[in-house]
């Protein structure tokens, strides 16, 4: 009889599985649309849709692939069964709070674009790929990455500033202003080590910088408000303050006043867990939620983007004020855009272009302050050659301000100095504006 | 594509059973039975061994052409397809099958669904165990299911699913976690030895869990289909020697190499030694064509002779030691089981020389972090064992034989069986519950024996 009721059970449990699919799959919480597309609002990826049956698809094996994918993300009750999951792996042992913790995050292999014979990159990355892949580091529900940076690979990201310097003597100047990675603050003593690994990283920079390239301290800078919180705990972005204390470093370089904070507009959005809490799931993390205070530099602006062709520009906002949740730090620029062009009423005639990552977005936002037009490049998505870019719209500075994960890259050093010489459709210095109504929330959700 | 490969190898032996049977005691019956031998092994050198193959002519003849300043090219392509799903394991079942129609132990099967059926059950045909045909021929012919049967396949699914699911996959965790680090070019590691050490005993927790529990699953889903598969795990961790643990692990592959390669060479009776270490290689061979596999089987094969000489000394040893003993020599033959390359530096990362590398460095503390490292005696390594404490004291009760501590008479174990009787609809269904709460947003799990 228990025999009976056991397989019963059994077959019965797996049944029900289906059945609530059908039940439960219409009415979800936990995805939002935007420009047709449903995203899984706390992953901040896009949903998998049930892939079209195709024999070719089938037989290559690619159609079970994304099937897979497609199952899992519409699983019934898929939020509900990821707290319960969470809550089943604290039975591992004993948990003691803000216990440190290492969180071992798997490199993905479809993290790298690949590039066709021409060498342009055949996928592009979303954002979430941009997010740490290797040893993360978990204290008192704060995520730091396990590592410091190196020094090798940033000789190799300077060699790379240094070429375009060369490229462009004479021309327009050339600087760098790169952060270190939030392992450089962690308040612990034991981690002093990162602090020291990063400065030697970003002090690589400064000594393999030729050609009259200059080096923006921007380490020191934030070195001397190591007290404060510089970057998210729950993300892998750094805070507006932060940045702003790279735009300093970068005044101080650049030969600029920079604009005092007081004398900008201050905003605040709370509740985010970013991409590090999406990553590690740890509970710690969930209960220690940014907070992001962001400053507003009180100049006038007109905003373009582009797709990475740059067939037409399409209205955009240097602040999107309406990014909350996971999307919060899309507040800047509207998350990452391949190309953006920046217009202020700063009337005097300086043109900058910024090669950034998203580290960059929050720092680029201070920059209005001080030139009259901004173009800003994102390394991975844009196609567009940016040297002509530079000498059709007569740009003055060229500012790398790569976050340190695409510096210790050898392929997003390639990136960058692909941007040179790749061949995008050129864009005309002045493109009609369409605006696009359904802008509020970015293509790629960061 | 592989299941075109697995239909003409199913055919192929299912014409050379019946025509080695037909010919039966006649130098004809030999022939088909080598043509079984030759056809299946030659499609595993072809499909699984042919890269291997092609790097080390390769690499030999590279050599060849600096000695003698000649310019000899290998003669063929290097092979670059994917491993044929299962190959492994179907390929000894058919060698199996036909040797058997050979020897007189079983008929050969008349009907080519059957036959086929034999072949391709989904159960295990991915990972093993390694089914012999004798084991299930009744069953093939004349199987009856009832609810008793199913039920137990219920149970031995769900405790399988629930090993692989919750032991192997926390285990792996902790096994990416320790055993890949990351190399930034300048010395700076964030491993040290004894955590890489933690990390190779996890992987010995991840491959066991894996693998048994993947045997479970199959052993279960027969039943529920009617079949009975023999065991392919007994404890093996509590084993006392190498070649008890032997006999407790992949059950399957070791009676295989025994019945079909060790006696046939002479067994314990004419050159024994020899005939231990061509098995072993032979066993590091079938894991995986990189000469790692193949050192990893003579280690064993030195320590089976080893014991084997030594047998009396070990009879004396206490039990304790004889188990430490084994135990140390298992979690030390995982490091060459985890690292599939002899090389020292084994990059993880496609395009990248310097992030997320795995190799034997940090195990011996070649890069100075024996001790030293920057993260070495850290507190969040501590903080992990203390995180996972209760899922090591499951493991280690799960590693305990039970049933061998618990006769079948005894009384303690009977009562427990008994409640366990009333008691299996609700624990296989927490099971399955646990593990499909864990396997939500997890996809791709697999199975680490799939990669053989």
């Amino acid at each position: 009889m228990m025999n009976l009721i056991n397989s019963l059970v059994f077959f019965a449990s797996i049944s029900s599985m289906v059945v609530m699919y059908f039940l439960i799959g219409e009415n979800r919480s936990d995805i939002e649309f935007h420009n047709g597309n449903a995203y899984l609002t706390e992953e901040k990826r896009k949903l998998t849709v049930m892939p079209p049956f195709t024999f070719e698809d089938y037989i290559s094996g690619d159609w079970a692939k994304t099937f897979d994918l497609f199952v899992n993300d519409n699983f019934p009750s898929r939020v509900s069964f990821m707290e319960w999951s969470v809550e089943l792996r604290k039975l591992r042992g004993i948990e003691v709070e803000n216990q440190e913790k290492i969180v071992y995050i798997k490199p993905k292999n479809k993290n790298l674009p690949k590039f066709d014979d021409q060498g342009n990159p055949i996928k592009f990355l979303d954002d979430y790929d941009e997010s740490y892949s290797g040893g993360l580091l978990i204290i008192n529900g704060r995520v730091y990455p396990r590592s410091g940076g190196s020094t090798k690979m940033a000789a190799n990201f300077a060699r790379m500033v240094s070429e375009y310097a060369a490229q462009l003597e004479g021309e327009v100047r050339v600087l760098t202003a790169v952060p270190p990675l939030s392992s450089a603050f962690i308040p612990a003593e034991e981690y002093r080590h990162y602090n020291s690994q990063n400065q030697q990283s970003l002090e690589a920079i400064r000594k393999n910088l030729t050609n009259g390239a200059i080096f923006c301290d921007v380490f020191t800078e934030l070195n001397n408000h190591a007290g404060e919180q510089l970057y998210f705990g729950t993300d892998h972005h750094w805070k507006p303050i932060g940045a702003y204390y790279a735009y300093v470093a970068f005044c101080k370089g650049a030969g600029f006043t920079p604009v005092p904070l007081e004398k900008m507009e201050k905003r605040t959005k709370t509740n985010f867990l970013g991409t590090m809490y999406q990553l590690t799931q740890d509970p710690s993390v969930k209960k220690n939620p940014d907070v992001m205070d962001y400053y507003i530099p009180k100049v006038k602006t007109d905003a373009l983007r582009y797709s990475e062709f740059g067939f037409k520009g399409v209205a955009a906002k240097v602040f999107e004020h309406g990014c909350s949740g996971g999307t919060t730090y899309s507040t800047f620029l509207g998350g990452d855009r391949p190309l953006m062009k920046i217009s202020t009423d700063v009337k005097n005639g300086r043109k900058a272009l910024v090669i950034k990552n998203s580290m960059g977005n929050a720092f680029s936002v201070y920059l209005i302050s001080h030139y009259e037009e901004l173009w800003i490049v994102d390394l991975r998505y844009s196609k567009q050659n940016m040297i002509e870019i530079i000498r059709t719209n007569n740009i003055n500075d060229l500012i790398f301000a790569p976050g340190m994960n695409h510096v210790m890259n050898p392929n997003t050093v390639n990136m960058m100095r692909r941007l040179g010489t790749q061949s995008g459709v050129y864009i005309p210095p002045k493109p009609s504006p369409i605006v696009d109504s359904t802008a509020v929330i970015p293509d790629t959700v960061p | 594509m592989w299941i075109i490969l697995l239909l003409i190898s199913s055919f192929y032996d299912y014409f050379n059973g019946i025509l080695v049977e037909r010919f039966h005691g006649t130098w004809k019956a030999k022939l088909f039975l080598v043509l079984s031998v030759v056809g299946n092994l030659g499609i595993l050198l072809a499909y699984k061994y042919g890269g291997f193959i092609w790097e080390n002519i390769d690499w030999m003849l590279k050599n060849f052409n600096d000695w003698f300043n000649m310019s000899l090219v290998t003669p063929f392509e290097k092979p670059t397809n994917t491993l044929p799903i299962g190959i492994s394991f179907y390929t000894f079942q058919t060698i199996s099958y036909v040797v058997d129609v050979y020897r007189g132990d079983t008929k050969a099967q008349r009907n080519p669904l059957n036959f086929l059926m034999f072949v391709s059950l989904f159960h295990q045909l991915v990972a093993g165990p390694i089914v012999r045909y004798v084991t299930i021929a009744d069953q093939i012919e004349n199987r009856r299911v009832d609810w008793n049967l199913i039920s137990s396949g219920v149970g031995r699914f769900c405790f399988g699913l629930f090993k692989k699911v919750v032991v192997a996959n926390i285990a792996s965790e902790l096994v990416d976690k320790y055993m890949i680090y990351t190399y930034h070019g300048d010395g700076n590691f964030d491993l040290s030895s004894y955590e890489a050490w933690f990390g190779i005993v996890m992987f010995s927790v991840q491959i066991y869990f894996d693998f048994s529990g993947y045997s479970d699953m199959a052993i279960g889903l027969g039943r529920m289909f009617g079949f009975k598969y023999d065991e392919n795990f007994k404890h093996p961790y509590a084993a006392q020697s190498v070649a008890d643990f032997y006999r407790r692990w992949h059950i399957s592959l070791g009676t295989f190499l025994r019945d079909y390669v060790y006696f046939p060479l002479g067994g314990g009776r004419k050159n024994r030694y020899r005939n231990i270490i061509i098995v072993w290689i032979l066993t590091g061979f079938w894991h995986g064509a990189s000469w790692n596999f193949v050192l990893w089987g003579l280690y064993f094969g030195c320590f089976m002779v080893l014991e084997k000489l030594l047998e009396n000394v070990l009879k004396k040893t206490p039990r304790i030691i004889r188990h430490a003993y084994t135990l140390i020599l298992i979690v030390f033959s995982r490091a060459l089981f985890y690292f599939d390359s002899l090389y020292l530096s084994n990059t993880h990362f496609e395009n990248s020389d310097f992030k997320h590398e795995s190799d034997w460095s940090p195990l011996f503390g070649f890069m100075g972090n024996l001790f030293n490292s920057p993260n070495a005696v850290n507190p969040a390594f501590y903080g992990d064992l203390m995180m996972h404490l209760y899922f090591f004291i499951l493991v280690i009760l799960l590693c305990i034989p039970w049933d061998e501590i618990f006769t079948e008479e005894n009384r303690f174990r009977l009562k427990v069986e008994r409640i366990f009787y009333f008691a299996q609809p609700a624990v296989n269904f927490a099971l399955l519950a646990i593990a499909t709460t864990l396997l939500v947003n997890a996809t791709h799990n697999p199975f680490i024996y799939f990669r053989f």
